[in-house]
């Protein structure tokens, strides 16, 4: 296996840990607060699939500045410029001011949840894509407009299995 | 670029995004309402620590290597302003880093003795201001090398 396989490898690892603990935190919090009451026991899974949400994010920003350290020292630098790659980086940047703003209670938990779950997502698919015709700002655009449509989304589902009065 | 600069290159880079996500850690535990400031002061004082280590690899990689091979070919290219605003910028503001660094796991270490609601948002506030920086310094080290 070569270093860039294993980069890839990592990277991979990183994201399947973090799009799957995003999509499971949504799952289990509109499942555990049902009935408005989070017990010990759920709690402690939602700690557990946050714990691993947080791990995910961090070997993706790892394994995304090893694959940074391999362009420059290979000198193949061309993917650095692409606008998938910058929107790609600012939508992790969103992620991080997203949990910062989550722990400080800033943001409403529907917003950061929308934001959240559409940002892996994301992620994952900018990632996949690489190459793309669209600019920087459509982009971000497509992602915005991603993030209000899974934010409906989430609402709807949540107001399905609880009635309408239980997101805070 | 031989061995040793790429090793160098390599660490700077690593131990800044750990510095990095140290300080994110950091910031994330400092603000919870009862704060574990024993956990919170390792993280700091690990931060610390790799802003120093980052700080002098870069120093050695940026003497030696940059500004003879690296900063001319970056001049001659399609983006000269990667260096002209984006190296310039990093360069000086990467100077506060270990500075600030260090007073945010000073400040951490007095608050784990004397505990002070005030003085934890105001580190809060630093590190929060550390964590920016040092993104905003990364961000620029990706443009830079993007420009070669």
């Amino acid at each position: 296996m070569t270093f860039y396989e294993l980069l890839v490898v990592v990277h991979i690892i990183g994201t399947v840990l973090g799009v799957g603990a995003a999509t499971f935190a949504e799952i289990y919090y509109a499942r555990f607060n049902s009935d408005d009451i989070l017990s010990d026991d759920e709690r402690k899974t939602l700690t557990i699939t946050f714990t691993v949400l947080r791990i995910g994010l961090f070997i993706l920003v790892v394994s995304g500045f090893g694959f940074l350290l391999y362009m420059r020292l290979t000198e193949y630098v061309e993917p650095l410029s692409s606008p998938t790659f910058w929107a790609k980086m600012t939508v992790v940047g969103v992620l991080v001011t997203n949990a910062l703003l989550l722990q400080i209670r800033k943001i409403p938990l529907a917003v950061g949840a929308a934001v959240s779950l559409t940002g892996w997502y994301t992620a994952l698919i900018l990632g996949i894509i690489g190459k793309t015709s669209a600019s920087y700002l459509e982009l971000l655009l497509y992602f915005a407009i991603a993030t209000i449509l899974v934010g409906f989304v989430l609402e709807f589902i949540r107001n399905s299995l609880h009635g309408p009065r239980q997101i805070t | 670029m031989t061995t040793t600069l790429a090793t160098f290159l390599v660490v700077h880079v690593l131990t800044g995004v750990l510095g990095i996500g140290l300080h994110n850690v950091t910031l994330m535990h400092i603000l919870k309402k009862t704060p574990d400031y024993a956990s919170i002061m390792r993280l700091a004082w690990s931060a610390f620590v790799m802003y120093l280590i980052s700080w002098g690899t870069s120093a050695y990689y940026y003497v030696t290597y940059y500004g003879t091979s690296v900063k001319p070919r970056i001049l001659a290219g399609n983006a000269p302003f990667a260096h002209n605003f984006f190296m310039e910028t990093k360069e000086h503001i990467f100077l506060v880093l270990p500075f600030v660094a260090l007073s945010i796991a000073l400040s951490v270490t007095y608050l784990k003795n004397n505990p002070d609601d005030e003085l934890r948002k105001k580190t809060a506030f630093l590190t929060l201001v550390a964590f920016v920086i040092g993104v905003a310094v990364a961000a620029s080290g990706i443009f830079v090398s993007g420009s070669i």
